[in-house]
């Protein structure tokens, strides 16, 4: 497993290069060219238990275009690879959309197939070529969906389109900065000066956060990966622990906030391949946690019960031996199970709508986490 | 033993002819009562004349039903014809056509290159019954019933009222037409109209006007018949002109003409009752004793003496043609129980498995053919026999289904002699039936385009019945059937499976090809090398030989074929 970081100056088009040649060759001796790349299966999903995060085993698997079972995926591989190529020589970014519909284009005038007949079969291809590669997706000038908007003390030096921008993340007022798709290749983040990374689940608590200059009042950088963790999202924050920030979730009580809190700390099995350069495991828990019904007596009329879904998950998670291993997630989740009732963070609303940042400030002063 | 059938079955041939001859299924289905009724054509010889006797009786010489009256005329005369060039060693070429005319009435021609006749005998050999050398000799024949062209000839007489009408000339310069008739009181050939004239043609040409009769494209119709005819008979050439004008060849495949079956007499074990009373009523010796020591091998004095302590109610110094059914009968049941030394099985005369390859490969042109190459054996104890069986896959094999498809067609000969009808009884089709052909490979051989061909070789085949169709599901000949078929089914499998696989090949090879193009014009831009026609054609190759048909290979290594088989397991698994 490669550490990855950002894309020293043309290293993913000299992979893609490098590919390319070893495949002539190969063709040159007579042999079948093939195109190895570790298995993305979750039989191949690992985790590293010292450093705490999820990445991709040994298994490989080779894919030659002389067997039939596996030519046109060979076949489709390349010429992602090629198009990629093409993208990072004219210095163009699509997205895994774009790219599909650069390839979706007849074999051959007598041929009643096409190249790609649907987006999955690229994307799963676009991952393909990443993993082998040990590049990301940005690395290869494809851009994800952004998702997720931060504020707080940091600027970001955005070289972009032929033209470089300074972006103030103290002053992007009520939207925030929205984190592009690729936060490595063309950005850099300078003058970084908060105590603490502070990751809010929902959109509309981040909202009343940045309402209450929550950022400066506390010299923290707040950001909303708006529900789930994008790439873009998560790379931020890896970059941002990387700069010795501590990172601090706050998240609901539930299944949902548990599982956005877990993808950003460990990783997800689907992105395993990019393992440590997606995860941060030295991110905490902050809340809502089923401890702070006994610290504030208001929220026990605020729980709601549980769904099925959110004890299915709980139960889930105590299997999970990267979970198990704390002993305050075990008990949190057990009172989950035991209570069958979750809570969101919006609930510390109840009293009034500054208590948010209350209930923060005192967690934080005592320090209480789950790790 | 179909002999043993009694009286009460000979009462029911004395139903009204007619009646019969417009239920033809019914009476090829009772087969065995047809045994029955041929033996009573001979004991009717005493008042009636035999054209007497085939104008009431003529559906049990084939003439029933309309197809297949056309059918029988078709064989008649072409057998004929087929015998006359064997004998004189002539490299048959036959001309069929058929017309229909405008009353309903069709019209026959049959022409063929063979000997022709002597002027002096064209009325015996065309004019009256039963007068034919091969009614009363004992070799393997080509199985018909003794009536030859003259029963062509009557029938056309007793359905329009007209003559035949015959052409012929034996290459010496000289020809003659004539118009001939039977007299049916009498037994008499009439010829009228005689014209002489020079000419070199050399055979004999007869055209007659039917009724009663009908042409299609059925399996029991002249189409078939010829097709199978020519099957069994590489060495000629037969021609077709169906009444829509439509023309067929079935060319020559060989020019090996069959060699003559040698003469030989029938074993006591080959007998049926038929049989003997056919063979008695037409002998010339003066005593029943004599004539089993004459006419049958292996019987002498002795032998008869035996015969005689188990038949104590047969006079056996009487005339051979005074033979009663029921005698006869006891006889046959005589020889059942006597020791015989068994009959050579020298006069045997096979097809040969080259013939045989040439004619399927000729008539059907198939993908492949397997013939069977077996020894003599025996039935009944003693009566030797041998079965050629061919089969042919693809081409024009099989014959068409009712859904439009094509599915197993069984082509049953008995020496050399196309059977058409009685097919259910047949000991060709016991065998065919009892085959598991899944253990083949071959589950859906009802909807393959396969042909089998069956040839029971014997100097006394055992038909069913008098219409020689069918031949009797002797154990012991059903039996060698099956292993035969077993033996080309195997073959055929093999080439099947060996087929399959280069289909699939050929599947595989077509599907990476199609992303060559593609592959080809990446890889260049991808790797800053070479370039796209360079790639192609590396990639090209590469996939041509690892996806060649295996036959085209050179013959491959138990290794290498380790190594495919090895390579086809992983590709299925994946």
């Amino acid at each position: 497993m490669a550490k990855r970081i950002a894309e020293e100056e043309g290293a993913t088009r000299e992979k893609l290069v490098k590919l390319g040649k070893q495949l002539v060759a190969e063709i040159d001796k007579g042999q079948s060219p093939s195109f190895v790349s570790p298995l993305r299966g979750k039989s191949n999903v690992l985790h590293h238990e010292k450093e705490g995060f999820l990445y991709l085993g040994d298994k490989k698997e080779t894919r030659t275009f002389l067997n039939v079972a596996q030519a046109k995926k060979f076949m489709q591989t390349i010429a992602v690879a090629a198009k990629c190529k093409k993208f990072k020589d004219e210095n163009l970014h699509t997205s895994i959309r774009g790219l599909f519909y650069q390839l979706k284009f007849t074999l051959g005038e007598d041929i009643e197939e096409e190249l790609f007949e649907e987006q999955t079969e690229s994307n799963d291809l676009v991952e393909d070529l990443e993993v082998s590669l040990s590049v990301k997706r940005e690395d290869l000038n494809l851009n994800t969906d952004r998702k997720g908007v931060v504020a707080g003390p940091m600027k970001v030096v955005d070289k972009f389109a032929g033209t470089e921008n300074l972006i103030d993340c103290t002053k992007q007022g009520r939207s925030g900065w929205m984190i592009p798709s690729d936060v490595d290749n063309g950005m850099e983040f300078i003058d970084v000066d908060a105590d603490y990374v502070l990751v809010i689940e929902k959109d509309a608590m981040w909202q009343r956060l940045n309402e209450d200059r929550f950022w400066q009042k506390e010299n923290c950088i707040i950001v909303t990966p708006k529900g789930q963790a994008s790439r873009g999202c998560r790379r931020l924050i890896r970059k941002l622990a990387d700069q010795k920030l501590p990172i601090y979730c706050f998240m609901d009580c539930d299944a949902w906030g548990w599982y956005i809190y877990w993808t950003i700390k460990t990783g997800s099995m689907n992105l395993a391949y990019l393992g440590e350069d997606i995860a941060t495991p030295e991110a905490r828990f902050i809340g809502v946690t089923m401890g702070d019904l006994e610290r504030y007596d208001f929220l026990k009329k605020l729980t709601i019960r549980a769904k099925e879904v959110d004890i299915k998950r709980a139960e889930e998670m105590l299997g999970y031996p990267w979970i198990a291993q704390h002993e305050e997630w075990v008990k949190e989740l057990k009172t989950v199970i035991e209570l069958k009732k979750k809570l969101e963070q919006d609930a510390l609303q109840g009293p009034r709508l500054t208590f948010v940042g209350e209930y923060l400030r005192e967690k934080m002063k005592k320090k209480e986490f789950l790790p | 033993m179909t002999e043993e059938k009694k009286p009460e079955a000979k009462a029911k041939t004395e139903t009204k002819p007619e009646a019969k001859a417009k239920t033809e299924a019914k009476v090829e289905a009772k087969a065995e009562t047809k045994r029955v009724e041929s033996g009573e054509i001979f004991e009717e010889f005493r008042e009636h004349s035999v054209a007497e006797f085939f104008k009431k009786n003529r559906q049990m010489l084939g003439f029933a039903g309309k197809v297949r009256s056309m059918t029988t005329l078709v064989h008649e005369f072409v057998t004929n014809s087929l015998d006359a060039c064997e004998e004189a060693k002539i490299l048959p070429n036959i001309y069929v056509k058929i017309d229909e005319m405008e009353n309903g009435h069709y019209k026959l021609y049959v022409e063929d290159n063979g000997p022709g006749i002597p002027k002096q005998y064209v009325g015996k050999a065309l004019g009256q019954m039963l007068a034919g050398t091969k009614f009363h000799r004992f070799i393997q024949q080509r199985g018909q019933q003794g009536i030859g062209a003259a029963g062509g000839v009557m029938f056309a007489q007793i359905t329009t009222g007209k003559p035949a009408h015959a052409r012929s000339g034996t290459g010496d310069g000289k020809v003659y037409e004539c118009d001939i008739s039977v007299d049916l009181k009498n037994n008499q050939p009439k010829i009228s109209n005689m014209v002489d004239f020079p000419g070199n043609y050399r055979g004999l040409t007869v055209t007659a006007e039917f009724s009663e009769v009908k042409y299609d494209k059925s399996e029991y119709a002249p189409f078939e018949y010829l097709k199978a005819t020519a099957l069994a008979n590489p060495h000629s050439q037969i021609t077709i002109v169906e009444p829509n004008g439509e023309r067929t060849v079935f060319a020559r495949a060989s020019n090996e003409i069959p060699k003559r079956p040698t003469p030989a007499q029938p074993h006591p074990l080959g007998v049926t009752t038929d049989d003997m009373i056919n063979y008695a009523h037409h002998s010339k010796e003066r005593k029943l004793s004599s004539f089993l020591t004459q006419n049958f091998a292996r019987v002498s004095d002795a032998k008869v003496d035996e015969i005689k302590q188990l038949c104590p109610g047969t006079n056996f110094d009487k005339m051979p043609r005074e033979l009663k059914w029921e005698e006869a009968e006891a006889i046959v049941k005589a020889f059942k129980q006597i020791k015989w030394i068994a009959p050579s099985a020298d006069p045997l005369r096979p097809i040969g498995k080259n013939q045989i390859e040439k004619a399927l490969k000729n008539v059907l042109v198939p993908e492949f053919i397997s013939v069977s190459e077996r020894s003599p054996k025996v039935y009944r104890g003693g009566v030797p026999f041998l079965v050629e069986v061919g089969i042919a896959y693809g081409g024009k094999s099989g014959h068409s289904t009712k859904d439009g498809g094509v599915g197993l067609d069984v082509k049953r000969f008995a020496n050399r002699a196309p059977l058409l009808f009685d097919a259910g009884g047949c000991a060709t089709m016991e065998a065919v039936k009892t085959i598991d052909w899944n253990r083949y490979g071959l589950k859906n051989v009802d909807q393959m385009p396969i042909t089998l061909y069956m040839n029971v070789v014997s100097v006394f085949i055992p038909y069913t019945g008098a219409g020689k169709q069918a031949i009797t599901a002797e154990e012991e000949v059903v039996e060698e059937l099956r292993y035969a078929v077993m033996e080309v089914a195997r073959d055929l499998e093999r080439y099947l499976s060996g087929k399959i696989r280069d289909e699939q090949r050929e599947t595989r090879k077509k599907a990476i090809m199609r992303y060559v193009k593609q592959l080809a014009g990446d890889l260049p831009y991808l790797s800053g090398e070479s370039n796209d026609k360079d790639i192609e054609k590396k990639l090209l190759s590469m996939i041509e030989h690892k996806y060649s048909k295996i036959f085209e290979k050179t013959r491959l290594t138990a290794d290498e074929e380790k190594q495919q088989q090895k390579e086809r397991d992983e590709e299925i698994e994946e």
